[in-house]
């Protein structure tokens, strides 16, 4: 369960983030939308603890995040798992390798237990026998599931996708979508998702919420906001080009 | 994308197999300066310069270039000082410390320490630039647009460098000077006099002369090679940071030998 | 299901920055504060990584490469480079105190006193600060921009942990070993420049009565001094890179100038510091 309360966040003199107040309920698909520089990536950020607010608090999980070094933050972290929207794969370490990391920092699994879980993640993303390749030799489809792979190796009850489709074709996306809210029904957790595909997203979702320069607009069921009253939402969750946007 | 196919080397040919990988990247590398240089003169006869970015590229590269050529000097200045220091104590030689900084900056030191300050600032920018530039496709945007990148873009920076590189050795020379005096005397009591004295009578005009035919050649040798890696970069943001390390390193290397050879030549 | 949206005016324009007044002292003061917040972050930066090596966050692999990297990779480079630099300064000297004297039997143990206290490590520490420094924030800054070093964060890894100790480590450790290095390599050179150019014999040249105890403590201060500096400039401008890579590559040309002034400013200081309380002989 993530709770933001009066977040609020001023990067480089601009005001990001204004006055956020979002409850992300335990489980189920929840669709984060709106137009590009809303502010909704730095949203996960700020989840994570990756980005402090200048006002407001952060509670995930029952824990306030407040004021806590990177070092506290650690447990907090072991609760999420998280695909960034340029995938950021470590460059210099194999699959393999990329995969078990946080694997080998924030538990203490064996070495024959983190290479049952890669083994397995991959097969879930269709990458089977992929622990060995390198992530400049991947294509960006791929590395994207590498980094599904990884964000979910953690079994975390939150996992955030960050543009888990973007640059992919609709067949990919569809897939990625489909996987999404598969994992999430068969392990129980809570899925966050970030994405400009808002028709495939939706198809997946079981609540959206919508941002605009850094303000919430909305949040509610999927089937709420489809059919909202709301001008800027309702253009932008059907994709028409006339309307306050 | 396909898996590449990883031949064994023989173990024993390892090391020779590297060696020559060097060797041939390194020919590579000096061949396709060449080129570059080549294509460059041919475009300086007639001379086709587009003048403004020749006078954008001077200001960026000269005059945001004092503060660090100055501090340079004027570190370097006061190092001489103290590095000279036990020899002058040693041979009783104060009158001669003038004479003493004087040869070792105008000849070596300050073009030399100069040269290297300029390519770290001005040779890896204009590498991260083209570079960029490079990754982002907009010299094929130049290109399609009938505009040759190399008489657009590259002949005002490498002008800009040589011409810049000349004029900043001459205020780093004076600068040099300037520490060198200070240093003289908050540590050897040698006043402003005395220290000129040796200076302007030791010293010949050709030692000053050889300082600039130096930053010449080193002007050269640093905007070629900072062009030619910035061009030939692949690989997205990471491939730039490394077409600037080697463009430095290569630079480096490049002043050094060249600072050899003129040793020699130019007696 | 709560619903916590708040009514909102979509027409609403993003806050722009506050209006600063022109202000003649700030204009004036801005490079000293720029300078001075520089020097804090270097700071907080050099005790950040201290304070992780004290309490044992050095990551072994990580290390052995760095070394690696940082030491082989150098070598190579370092050799030329001082070969040519011990030959230039024993011309370069030689020609001139010709002029003024006639024999050069003293040349040698100058030069080898003047290579330890000053040529050697400051040097090396240039070109080191040249090649490792620029590889350090083309690393470190693209693994900032590809939000890489975030994802070391999300995975219980510290960046200053991680990231900058092993380079520090390796740097202090490999630079002063190359500068016992430079000193050997030039001084080789030296002696045979020496020998062909002016017929000076080896013996005669290489003279170590100038060079003490003293000389070496300051040659050895000045590479663990700027071990220590070519690691921290370059780790902070690769730390802070923001915009891409452009941003990577002004982090690089950054890191590489910045080193270098440090470096040289370092010098002037530790030579001062080395002239009053290790007088030369």
């Amino acid at each position: 369960m993530i709770l933001l309360r009066n977040v609020s966040l001023r990067l480089k003199g601009a005001q990001v983030l204004r006055n956020i107040n979002l409850e992300i309920p335990p489980g189920g698909v929840f669709a984060l939308i709106g137009p590009g520089a809303s502010g909704k990536s730095l949203l996960f950020k700020v989840i994570t603890g990756l980005l402090r607010p200048d006002e407001g608090d952060v509670h995930v999980d029952g824990d306030c995040l407040t004021g806590l070094g990177d070092i506290e933050l650690g447990p907090i972290r072991r609760k999420i798992g998280m695909l960034f929207q340029n995938y950021a794969l470590f460059d210099h370490m194999s699959v393999y390798e990329n995969i078990a990391f946080p694997l080998r920092r924030l538990f203490n699994y064996s070495e024959e237990q983190i290479a049952q879980i890669v083994a397995e993640r991959l097969h879930r993303v269709s990458l089977p026998g992929f622990q060995d390749r390198f992530p400049p030799g991947l294509s960006g489809g791929q590395k994207k599931r590498v980094g599904i792979a990884r964000a979910t190796a953690q079994r975390a009850p939150i996992i955030l996708y960050d543009e888990p489709t973007a640059g992919l074709d609709p067949v990919n996306s569809q897939k990625i979508y489909d996987l999404i809210r598969d994992e999430q029904r068969a392990q129980g957790t809570t899925a966050v998702v970030i994405s400009s595909d808002v028709a495939g997203l939706l198809t997946v979702a079981d609540r959206v919420a919508m941002m605009h320069r850094g303000e919430l607009l909305f949040a509610g069921t999927t089937a709420h906001a489809q059919r909202s009253g709301h001008a800027a939402v309702n253009q932008f969750v059907h994709g028409l080009t006339e309307g306050p946007l | 994308m396909s898996e590449t196919v990883r031949s064994e080397t023989p173990f024993g040919l390892i090391v020779p197999e590297r060696m020559g990988k060097a060797v041939l990247g390194i020919a590579e590398q000096v061949g396709g300066m060449g080129v570059l240089t080549g294509q460059l003169v041919a475009r300086m006869l007639p001379p086709r310069i587009d003048r403004f970015e020749l006078i954008r590229n001077m200001h960026k590269m000269g005059v945001r270039s004092v503060g660090i050529v100055s501090s340079t000097a004027l570190f370097t200045g006061g190092t001489i000082i103290i590095q000279a220091a036990p020899l002058v104590v040693r041979f009783g030689a104060t009158a001669i410390i003038g004479w003493a900084a004087g040869f070792a900056m105008l000849r070596e030191v300050a073009p030399l320490l100069i040269a290297l300050m300029f390519s770290g600032r001005v040779g890896a920018n204009n590498t991260a630039e083209l570079g960029t530039m490079v990754v982002t496709d907009q010299l094929d945007a130049l290109r399609a647009l009938a505009i040759d990148p190399i008489s657009y873009l590259i002949l005002p920076r490498v002008i800009s460098m040589i011409v810049m590189l000349f004029a900043l050795n001459v205020i780093g020379d004076l600068v040099a000077l300037t520490g060198a005096v200070i240093g003289a005397n908050a540590l050897l009591d040698v006043d402003f006099a005395l220290f000129m004295d040796s200076f302007l009578t030791m010293l010949e005009a050709w030692d000053f002369v050889l300082s600039m035919i130096k930053s010449l050649a080193f002007g050269v040798m640093i905007a070629i090679t900072s062009c030619y890696f910035g061009l030939t970069v692949t690989g997205g943001a990471p491939g730039v940071g490394r077409a600037v390390n080697s463009s430095v390193v290569a630079a480096a290397i490049g002043i050094f030998v060249m600072d050899y050879f003129s040793t020699f030549v130019l007696k | 299901m709560t619903i916590h949206a708040q009514p909102v005016d979509t027409h609403a324009e993003l806050e722009p920055s506050a209006a600063s007044e022109p202000s003649a002292l700030k204009t004036l003061t801005a490079p000293f504060s720029a300078f001075g917040s520089d020097l804090y972050g270097l700071y907080t930066l050099l005790k950040q990584t201290l304070q992780a090596i004290a309490r044992g966050q050095v990551d072994r692999e990580s290390l052995v490469a760095q070394c690696y990297s940082v030491g082989n990779g150098s070598v190579l480079f370092i050799t030329v480079t001082m070969t040519v630099l011990g030959m230039i300064m024993v011309v370069q000297s030689g020609l001139q105190t010709q002029r003024v004297i006639p024999e050069l039997s003293l040349l040698g143990a100058n030069i080898i006193q003047l290579l330890a206290r000053e040529f050697a490590p400051t040097v090396c520490a240039m070109m080191l600060a040249t090649r490792v420094g620029a590889g350090i924030a083309a690393e470190i800054g693209s693994m900032v921009v590809t939000d890489q070093v975030d994802a070391l964060r999300m995975s219980g890894a510290q960046p200053v942990a991680y990231l900058v100790v092993p380079r520090f480590i390796a740097c202090v450790v490999m630079l002063t070993a190359l500068t016992f290095w430079s000193l050997f390599v030039a001084l080789v050179a030296g002696t045979f420049a020496a020998n062909t150019v002016f017929d000076l014999n080896v013996s005669t040249f290489i003279n170590f009565s100038f060079v003490g105890m003293s000389d070496y403590v300051v040659m050895i201060l000045k590479a663990v001094v700027f071990g220590m500096a070519i690691p921290i400039v370059s780790s902070q401008r690769g730390l802070t890179t923001f915009g891409g890579s452009e941003g990577v590559g002004w982090a690089t040309t950054n890191a590489v100038v910045h080193s270098s002034v440090a470096i040289l400013l370092l010098d002037l200081l530790l030579s001062i510091f080395g002239y009053l309380v290790f007088p030369p002989l």
